[in-house]
């Protein structure tokens, strides 16, 4: 439906006139005209599949009833989605789905949200013929590490199937034996784990594919829901949080959401809300005394705090402050506020590989798609999982090229050319249409080669950051740009005592940034150093006072994703009582030293103009360029990152394992 | 009595599987002329002037198959469709035995026709014996220089592979036969596109039955016209007709089209001594059964259809008064139910919830409101379904339940009167 003109046709459905484009689908036709056909085995994304036969619609003149999934429109087409002929079909074709559906509702997770559900009470014929016992099948069956399968509710819909073909490129689920025997399996017989598992169980239309982590655990009418946008990467996909009585319990999908997650969402933004409730939590300042941390009061931490930049800045000594990345945007800019209004310039979101967060203009995630050739460079298909799924439709769906520049992770399964540098991707793009690049921002080096070498082609270009709000971050300034010194330089510099006070925010640079080591002598060299955390990391192990912070889930706030979209993040969930979100503890702060702040309509707009700003000139621009050479470190997984994830026993059993290719 | 041996002829009279036998008879000579002499064309107007129509089951005009590929620079392929796996066919089978020359000869003048240059025959897992004996043919003209590159010294190449199906009725419907040929899993595709234009490996492609192509032959050696001149008005040419059932003589026999279904159960030796007509299932077990006010009417498509059932592959049951019609009746659901493909939900869950029923009724324990929910059931499914094996549960019941009900009343359970 790309074409650049649109031919329009007219039709009647039900009596109502509906003008669409050409090849538009009935069932995506009647839409227009709110009037609903059900459907099973047809999702927007998926297509038509005409296996399940609920659709059915009278079309005059044809003698069949037809599927209204896979009839596209025609020009004077009259069409009935409600009269006698097609209800007694539907009727029939739900009774047919109910011959062996164990209507075990009371107990099914689905009951509430269930197609088969609604259906039946809406067009189902209220009485059944069946005699007989039902079949019987398997049960709780174990997929694999996410999802479990009834078996006996499955109206064999391949939703499921053709979202493992077709979307995710991994061709793990099959339909295994024949007709009323038909089971759901994986083709080989192993667990089902890839990074977009949870999908099926949204796709599923009735209770047969459910999520671990959800089971038995609520009913949708006793969940609270709010829209907001996942923060475990920097995609930024839209997402529902739902709250039973204070816990989060499951976050869904938002299935219209185009621009950024398509309808989508990984594994790790659907599962890794455990640690919200673990035990572990900080929610209590801690103050080392002695070696041990005790607990202290906010009012204490703040005046600590504060007394220790008076007293560093007596002693003639630096302050700095490290991270941002996981903050949101107005977090970022205060942060950066505060700390410059007391003098400080050594300030940088930087902790990890990353060296730069933002390319050299926007441009959208449908845009990607629509490449003819896509260079990437980093382990994309783990930094952004639902951006990969674009690469892969645009591949497998678009005849787009792939290239894969230098160390990029895991092969994938379809065709790419692996080059090792920007000259030899140039020979192995496509010669026609637009190139895409997407970096990790890590080696400015190959940033800067592959902006120059493509720049004839006027690439789109992408940085699939590590940290969810790196882009923010940057923006909002948190770099050390007006003299101050940056992340490697504050490492090195502290090592060496230089440092009064070093501030860390959600950042754990022990575990896993390259100068790791540096930053470990940095801590310890440093008399008073705070980091805001969730949990008691490896990085606030090494610290003089560690401060509860408040989740994403738990504040509200902006980010701005890898496309450069603002974004909003609503909180869904009650913090625990004793943390604090950044934001409020700089806030805390700066009472501390009656700093004037903006008000929230000022932060607001600083906010909106700084992500509005004009970007980075292009991809590997000097000025990311660190002061100290990084060692090479290997490439993260998403699965190991940020903290979250080692407080949730489910998370850690997610991880795909390598695929070993031979042997 | 019309029997007439097109295809038949040498049957049983001389080992057609030699080649040397097969081209001392004449075989090869319209492959040899076709190439040599005739243009593609040539043979598709042939084809279509003859009225040829599918002999598979949907008798469908195979000129206008043809006609239905889209001329886009794309190969082209022709897949034969010897999957008969239709109960009580069993002519496919014989011709693949009995005389392969003949069927290969019928490929590579289809393949010419269409422009095709590899040609595909699907053939039944179960015919073990007819696959090695076809691909020795293969072999045997591939070595005569027949088929494979540089036919006949004229440049020409055209190959033929010979698939053996893995087990499943349904990969004879003509999509479900293209995803198992491509390795997949044997379902039916959803339609449109149809294979005219997007089929095996996704281009353009024409299924035909084996008697469908074999036909061929004869309508290049003796013209088009000496083909449509035998007949019915719609329906030309001749039939292999399989008879089966409660005949003297069961067994293939090969008519002109139009022959009264009478005469074809006089040609099969007619019934037992003493047994008296009850019905004939004209169209393999997909279609309805037909009955004495239809004995006079000829053997053709049309015919049959408005007896209310169809001419099918040609599978000819004769039943006569010795049948249980409750027992045949889950004979041939059970058929379906154990043969669906389980996509789609009316042939997947009403073939299995019929075959239940049906099997109650056998023992015995039938309930009234069962034959009400059979006649109900039974006249909505078809017509539902993506493919045409849910479709074919229903014609035989429906038309043995209608034709026979005290049968299926006397089956159902005596009422349990409160004491």
């Amino acid at each position: 439906m790309a074409e650049a003109a649109t031919e329009m046709v007219k039709l009647t459905i039900d009596g109502v006139p509906v003008e669409v484009p050409k090849g538009t689908l009935l069932v995506e036709a009647a839409k227009k005209i709110k009037q609903e056909i059900p459907v099973y085995c047809y999702h927007t994304k998926l297509g038509p599949a005409g296996l399940c036969r609920v659709c059915l619609v009278e079309v005059e003149g044809m003698p069949k009833l037809q599927i209204g999934c896979n009839t596209p429109v025609a020009d004077g087409m009259v069409v009935h989605t409600r009269n006698e002929k097609v209800e007694s079909g539907r009727s029939m074709i739900l009774e047919l789905l109910l011959v062996n559906h164990p209507l075990d509702c009371p107990i099914c997770d689905k009951g509430g949200e269930c197609d088969l559900q609604d259906y039946a009470m809406a067009y189902g014929r209220g009485a059944s013929d069946v005699a007989d016992p039902k079949q019987s099948k398997p049960k709780g069956v174990d997929l694999g590490p996410t999802i479990v399968l009834d078996e006996e509710r499955c109206v064999v819909c391949q939703r499921c199937v053709r979202f493992d073909d077709i979307i995710a490129g991994e061709r793990q689920l099959v339909v295994k034996d024949r007709g009323h025997n038909d089971i759901i399996a994986t083709s080989t017989g192993d667990p089902y784990r890839h990074n977009f598992t949870g999908n099926v169980t949204e796709l599923c239309p009735v209770g047969a594919l459910t999520s671990k982590t959800y089971r038995f655990k609520s009913r949708p009418w006793d969940l609270n829901r709010t829209e907001t946008s996942c923060t475990q990467c920097a995609v930024g996909c839209r997402q529902f949080a739902d709250v039973r009585y204070g816990t989060l319990v499951r976050t869904m999908s938002v299935e219209n959401d185009d621009a950024i997650s398509d309808g989508w969402l990984c594994d790790r933004g659907r599962y890794n809300i455990g640690y919200l409730g673990a035990p572990e939590r900080l929610t209590q300042p801690l103050y080392k005394q002695n070696g041990q941390f005790v607990q202290i009061g906010w009012d204490d931490a703040f005046a600590l705090w504060a007394k220790a930049i008076n007293d560093a800045r007596a002693a003639g000594k630096a302050v700095g402050a490290l991270g941002g990345g996981r903050l949101f945007n107005e977090e970022a800019y205060l942060l950066g506020y505060v700390m410059r209004a007391l003098g400080v310039k050594n300030l940088d979101w930087r902790t990890g590989r990353q060296l730069q967060a933002s390319p050299g203009a926007n441009a959208s995630y449908e845009a990607l798609e629509n490449a003819s050739s896509i260079v990437i460079a980093g382990d994309i298909a783990e930094l952004a999982p639902v951006l990969w799924l674009r690469i892969i439709k645009a591949v497998t769906r678009k005849g787009a090229r792939l290239v894969r520049v230098g160390a990029c992770g895991a092969a994938p399964g379809f065709a790419h050319t692996d080059v090792t540098n920007a000259g030899e991707a140039a020979q192995a793009v496509a010669a026609e249409g637009g190139v895409a690049i997407v970096w990790d921002g890590a080696d400015l080096a190959l940033g800067a080669a592959l902006a120059a070498t493509f720049a004839s082609r006027s690439p789109l270009a992408y940085i699939a950051s590590e940290q969810s709000n790196a882009r923010g971050a940057e923006a909002m300034g948190l770099l050390p740009t007006d003299g101050g010194a940056d992340f490697t330089k504050i490492a090195a510099d502290a090592a060496n005592g230089a440092y009064g006070v070093l501030a860390l925010f959600g950042a754990n640079p022990l575990r896993n940034a390259p100068n790791a080591e540096t930053m470990r002598g940095a801590l310890q060299a440093t008399p008073f150093t705070v980091v805001s955390e969730l949990f008691m990391t490896e990085s606030a192990q090494a610290a003089t006072l560690v401060l509860p912070a408040k989740s994403a889930f738990e504040k509200s706030g902006t980010v701005i994703d890898i496309a450069g979209d603002l974004l909003p993040v609503n909180a869904s969930l009650q913090a625990p009582v004793g943390a604090l979100s950044d934001l409020e503890m700089l806030i805390g702060l700066a009472q501390q030293f009656d700093l004037a702040l903006p008000t929230s309509e000022e932060l607001d707009a600083a906010v909106i103009a700084r992500a509005a700003k004009p970007l980075a000139a292009a991809l590997g621009e000097a000025r990311y360029a660190t002061s100290e050479p990084l060692a090479p470190s290997s490439s993260r997984s998403i699965w190991d990152g940020g903290g979250t994830c080692a407080h949730d026993d489910r998370i850690a059993t997610l991880r795909r394992e390598p695929v070993k290719v031979g042997a | 009595m019309p029997v007439t041996k097109v295809l038949t002829a040498g049957i049983g009279e001389a080992d057609l599987r030699d080649i040397s036998v097969y081209r001392a008879r004449g075989g090869y000579k319209q492959w040899e002329r076709a190439v040599r002499d005739l243009k593609p064309a040539d043979v598709m107007e042939a084809c279509d002037k003859s009225g040829l129509r599918g002999r598979g089951g949907a008798g469908f005009p195979t000129g206008r198959k043809w006609s239905f590929l889209p001329n886009n620079g794309k190969p082209r392929y022709m897949v034969c469709n010897c999957d008969e796996a239709e109960p009580g066919t069993f002519k496919d089978h014989m011709l693949l035995e009995e005389t392969p020359h003949l069927v290969l000869e019928g490929i590579l003048l289809g393949a010419y026709g269409i422009g095709c240059t590899h040609a595909y025959i699907y053939i039944r897992g179960e015919f073990k014996r007819g696959y090695q004996i076809f691909q020795k043919a293969i072999d045997d003209a591939r070595a005569a220089g027949l088929l494979g590159k540089n036919i006949l010294g004229t440049g020409l190449d055209i190959e033929v592979t010979a698939h053996r199906g893995a087990g499943a009725y349904i990969c004879g419907e003509e999509t479900g036969l293209l995803n198992s040929l491509e390795g997949k899993r044997g379902e039916p595709r959803l339609k449109p596109p149809f294979p005219a234009i997007a089929g095996l490996y996704g281009m353009p492609t024409v299924v035909n039955n084996v008697e469908t192509l074999a036909y061929l032959v004869p309508i290049l050696e003796k013209g088009a016209d000496w083909f449509a001149s035998v007949g019915t008005e719609r329906s030309k040419g001749y039939k292999i007709v399989s008879v089966s059932g409660h005949v003297q003589k069961p067994g293939n026999y090969e008519v002109p089209i139009g022959t009264t279904v009478r005469e074809i159960i006089e040609i099969a030796g007619g019934l037992r001594p003493g047994r008296t007509f009850a019905a004939v299932q004209p169209g393999g077990q997909s279609s309805a059964c037909i009955f004495e006010e239809h004995l006079d009417y000829p053997y053709d498509y049309e015919s049959m259809a408005k007896a209310g059932s169809m001419l099918g592959s040609g599978a000819f049951t004769v039943f006569d008064d010795t049948t249980d019609w409750v027992k045949a009746a889950l004979n041939s659901v059970r058929f379906y139910a154990h043969e669906s493909c389980g996509q789609c939900t009316p042939c997947r869950e009403g073939g299995h919830w019929l075959e239940r029923v049906l099997h109650r009724f056998v023992e015995g324990r039938g309930l009234r409101s069962d034959l009400e929910m059979i006649r109900r059931v039974s006249g909505t499914i078809t017509g539902l379904n993506l493919c045409a094996l849910g479709d074919s549960i229903e014609p035989f019941l429906k038309s043995v339940v209608n034709r026979f009900p005290e049968q299926f009343e006397a089956r159902v359970m005596q009422e349990l009167t409160p004491a």
